[in-house]
C-alpha cells in the first residue's frame, strides 16, 4: 500500500487550523496579561506611595503637635511657676487632655537636674547633665529621642524642649507612651499583609511588626533598606525569612527614623496571580477546543475529498469504459458493414453453387455417391455458416447502431407486461414460472420503446436460459419487479433462481463479444447492447449474481420529465 | 403478360455476375451497373422495371441515385440494398420514393420476392395509365393524337 496520499494534506489544514486561532488567541492572552501586570504593579506602587506618605505625616505631625503642646506650656508657664508640684500636676492634666500619649512631665534647669516630675515614676532630683537627650536640647532647643528603655525599663520616648527667659535656661520634657505610638504606627492595614513600622538609623524596632519584630529588638533586614534617601523609595526584597515583600520607604524625624510599609509580593500581587491562573486555564481549554475542533473538521474535510476523489475516479473510469464500449461498437460497426459486403458475395456464390448443382443432378450428369452427399452437406454447411456470420453482424450493428431513437414516454406498467407476454410462451414450455411485481405509482420512462423491449427481452432470455441450466424442465422462477426510486428514477430488477454467474465472468459481462454460451448458440453482444441502450437513455445497468443461487440484473432509469 | 426487367446496381462487381447468372438461371433478366451514374446511362437506354440499389457506394451514393431516378424515370420501382447500420438511410430511402428495402446479406429468393412485388405494383401502375388514357380516348380522340406526338412514356 502507498503512503496515504491526503497524509500532508491533512496535516497542512490541521496546522492552520490550529496555528490560525490559536497564535493570535494566545498574543491577546500575553498582552491582557502584560498590561494588566504593569497597571497592577503601577497601581500598587502608587497606592504604598500614598500610604506611606499619609503615614510619615501623619507620624509626623503627632510629634509636631506634642512638641507644641510642650512649647505652649513653655510660653504660657514660667520655670517658678512650673517647678512647684501642684502646678506641674495641673498642667499634666490639661497636657494629658490634650493627648493620652503623655505619659510624665519633667522640669530641668540648665545644669540638668530634674527640679521637677509628674508622672508614675519618682524621678525628680536626678542629674541628667550627662545624658545624650539633655546635650542634644541644650544644643537645638528641642530633641525627640528614639525609643530606649532608660532608668524605668520600659520603652518610651522623650520630647524635650527647652526656653530661655529671665531666669535663664530651662526645659520641659515629657515622656511618650511608646504603645500609644505604636498603636497609631501599625495600624495601617494593607490588604492581608500589609504593615508599617519605624526604624531608628541603626535598625532598631521603634514599633512593633505586626509579621514579627519586637519593639527596641534589631531588624535583621536593615541593610537592604540602604542609606538614608530624599523622598520615597520602593523596592521588592526577600526578607530574613525568606518572604518577599514589596517595600515603601520614606525618612523621617531629620532623617532619624526610617518608616516602612510593606506587603509582601504574593499579597500584592494576589489579582495578577489569580488573572495569570485564569489565563493559563482558559488557554489550555481554549487550545484543547481548538485542537479537537481543528481535528474534527480535518476529519470531515478529508473524508469528503476522499469519498469525492473517489467518486470522480469511479466516475472516470465509468466514462473511459462507456467511451470504450462506444469505440468498440463503432469499429465493430464498421467492420460489420464491410463483412455484410463479402458475405454478400458468399451467398449468392452459394445459392449459384447449389442451384448449378440441383441443374447437374437434375440433368443426370453427377451420378448419386458418397462424394455427391459430401459435397451437399459442405455446400449446406456454408449457408448455415454464412446465415451464422450475418447473424453476428446484425448483432453488432445494433450494438453499434447510430441513428436518433424514435423517442415516448414508456408506461413501465403496462409495457413490462407486454415484454413478459413475448417471452411467457417460452417459459411456460420449460417449467418457469415468470412472477411480475410492479408498484401502483411508476412514474414514466423517456426513450425508444423498441430498445427497451430489446434489453428486456435479453434480460428474461438469458434469465430462462440460466434456469434451464441449473432446474431443467420445472423448478425455474424469475422475477421482475419495478418501482420508483428516490430523486426521480425507476427501477427494473430482472431476478432468477438460475445457475449464476462467478466472480470472474460477473466482471466481464457487459464485454462485447463475452459470452458463456457453446459456440454458435451466442455471439456475445447481447448485454453490451443492453448496456449501450441504458446508458444512451441515461440510466446505468448493474448486476448481482451467485453461482447456483441466481442473478440479479438491475436497471436504473431517469423518470420523465 | 410483360417479363419482369431487373437492373442490379452495386459497386460488388462479382456480386453483380453471380447474382445475373443466378437471376438467369430463374428465368429472369438482368441488367446490371457498377455506379450509380452507370445505372441511370442503362435506364434511359433500356426499359427496366425494377432497380437493386446498393445504398452505400463510391461516387454517387445510393440515395442520390435514388433521387435522380425518381426525378427521371418516376415508374421505375427501386429497391434498397442494405447493411443494417444503414437502415435509417433505407428508411431515408423509402421516404425519398423507393418501393423496398433488402438487408445484406440477401437471399436470392428473398430479392426475387421483393422484386417480384415491385414488379405487380408496377404493372398495376402501368395498367391504371392504360385504363385512364383509355378513357380519355373514349372521350376525346384528339388527346389521344396529342399524346401520340409525346415521347413513349
Amino acid at each position: 500500500m502507498k503512503s496515504n496520499p491526503y497524509g500532508a494534506l491533512k496535516k497542512t489544514i490541521l496546522t492552520c487550523m490550529i496555528l490560525v486561532p490559536f497564535v493570535p488567541f494566545i498574543l491577546a492572552m500575553g498582552i491582557g496579561y502584560y498590561n494588566f501586570a504593569a497597571s497592577l504593579e503601577t497601581n500598587t506602587i502608587a497606592s504604598m506611595k500614598r500610604i506611606v506618605e499619609d503615614h510619615r505625616q501623619m507620624i509626623e505631625s503627632f510629634l509636631m503637635e506634642r512638641k507644641a503642646d510642650l512649647e505652649f506650656i513653655l510660653k504660657t508657664h514660667g520655670f517658678e511657676e512650673l517647678r512647684r508640684p501642684e502646678n506641674l500636676e495641673r498642667v499634666f492634666e490639661n497636657l494629658q487632655k490634650t493627648s493620652q500619649a503623655f505619659v510624665d512631665l519633667g522640669i530641668f534647669d540648665e545644669n540638668g537636674l530634674h527640679v521637677a516630675y509628674k508622672g508614675p515614676f519618682q524621678l525628680s532630683g536626678k542629674d541628667y547633665r550627662q545624658a545624650s537627650w539633655f546635650k542634644a536640647v541644650i544644643e537645638n532647643g528641642f530633641f525627640i529621642s528614639d525609643v530606649f528603655l532608660g532608668y524605668r525599663q520600659v520603652p518610651h520616648f522623650v520630647i524635650a524642649v527647652a526656653h530661655a527667659d529671665h531666669n535663664g535656661r530651662w526645659i520641659i520634657r515629657a515622656t511618650i507612651d511608646s504603645h500609644i505610638f505604636n498603636d497609631l504606627v501599625k495600624k495601617v492595614r494593607i490588604g492581608k499583609t500589609g504593615e508599617a513600622y519605624l526604624l531608628d538609623a541603626q535598625g532598631i524596632f521603634q514599633t512593633d511588626r505586626r509579621s514579627g519584630g519586637i519593639l527596641m529588638h534589631r531588624d535583621p533586614d536593615r541593610p537592604k533598606y540602604g542609606p538614608v534617601h530624599q523622598g520615597i523609595k520602593t523596592f521588592i526584597e526577600t526578607d530574613a525569612w525568606g518572604e518577599t515583600f514589596l517595600y515603601a520607604t520614606t525618612w523621617l524625624k531629620d532623617n532619624n527614623w526610617l518608616l516602612v510599609v510593606r506587603q509582601e509580593k504574593a499579597d500584592a500581587f494576589q489579582a495578577l496571580r489569580r488573572a495569570a491562573y485564569l489565563i493559563v486555564l482558559t488557554s489550555v481549554l481554549g487550545g484543547v477546543a481548538i485542537a479537537a475542533v481543528a481535528f474534527f473538521v480535518t476529519g470531515l474535510i478529508v473524508r469528503r475529498m476522499q469519498r469525492m476523489d473517489l467518486e470522480k475516479n469511479q466516475l472516470g473510469e465509468q466514462l473511459i469504459r462507456a467511451g470504450r464500449l462506444a469505440e468498440i461498437g463503432e469499429m465493430a460497426a464498421g467492420f460489420a458493414h464491410e463483412i455484410n459486403n463479402p458475405l454478400q458475395i458468399i451467398k449468392s456464390e452459394h445459392a449459384l453453387v447449389e442451384m448449378i448443382l440441383a441443374d447437374l443432378k437434375a440433368m443426370g450428369q453427377l451420378k448419386p455417391s458418397d462424394d455427391l452427399t459430401d459435397l451437399e452437406d459442405s455446400i449446406d454447411q456454408i449457408k448455415l455458416q454464412v446465415d451464422r456470420c450475418a447473424d453476428i453482424t446484425q448483432a453488432i450493428l445494433q450494438f453499434g447502431r447510430k441513428g436518433e431513437p424514435v423517442s415516448q414516454n414508456i408506461d413501465l406498467r403496462t409495457f413490462i407486461p407486454d415484454v413478459v407476454g413475448m417471452v411467457a410462451k417460452k417459459a411456460s414450455v420449460h417449467g418457469i414460472g415468470i412472477e411480475q411485481q410492479l408498484a401502483v405509482e411508476i412514474p414514466p420512462v423517456h426513450g425508444d420503446s423498441r430498445h427497451l423491449q430489446q434489453v428486456l427481452v435479453n434480460l428474461l432470455n438469458n434469465a430462462i436460459d440460466a434456469t434451464i441450466a441449473r432446474h431443467g424442465a420445472s423448478g425455474g422462477e424469475i422475477w421482475i419487479e419495478s418501482g420508483p426510486l428516490e430523486n426521480g428514477h425507476v427501477a427494473i430488477k430482472v431476478s432468477d433462481n438460475g445457475s449464476g454467474i462467478s466472480a470472474e465472468n460477473l466482471e466481464k459481462i457487459f464485454t462485447p463479444f463475452f459470452t458463456t454460451k457453446p459456440v454458435g448458440k451466442g455471439t456475445g453482444l447481447g448485454l453490451s447492447v443492453c448496456y449501450g441502450i441504458i446508458d444512451k437513455m441515461g440510466g446505468n445497468m448493474s448486476v448481482a449474481s451467485q453461482e447456483n443461487v441466481g442473478t440479479t440484473f438491475t436497471i436504473r432509469l431517469p423518470s420523465a420529465g | 403478360m410483360e417479363k419482369m426487367k431487373i437492373l442490379l446496381v452495386d459497386d460488388e462487381e462479382r456480386f453483380l455476375t453471380t447474382t445475373q447468372k443466378l437471376l438467369a438461371k430463374k428465368g429472369i433478366d438482368a441488367v446490371t451497373a457498377a455506379s450509380g451514374t452507370d445505372a441511370l446511362e442503362v435506364l434511359k437506354h433500356q426499359n427496366i422495371h425494377v432497380v437493386i440499389l446498393d445504398v452505400k457506394m463510391p461516387g454517387m451514393d445510393g440515395n442520390e441515385t435514388l433521387k435522380e431516378i425518381k426525378t427521371r424515370f418516376p415508374l421505375v420501382e427501386v429497391i434498397m440494398l442494405t447493411g443494417h447500420a444503414t437502415v435509417e438511410s433505407a428508411i431515408h430511402g423509402l421516404k425519398s420514393g423507393a418501393t423496398d428495402y433488402l438487408m445484406k446479406p440477401t437471399g436470392i429468393n428473398e430479392l426475387i420476392e421483393k422484386a417480384t412485388e415491385a414488379f405487380e405494383k408496377r404493372q398495376r401502375l402501368e395498367e391504371k395509365i392504360r385504363l385512364a388514357q383509355a378513357r380519355t380516348f373514349m372521350k376525346s380522340p384528339r388527346e389521344i393524337l396529342k399524346e401520340a406526338e409525346k415521347p413513349d412514356v
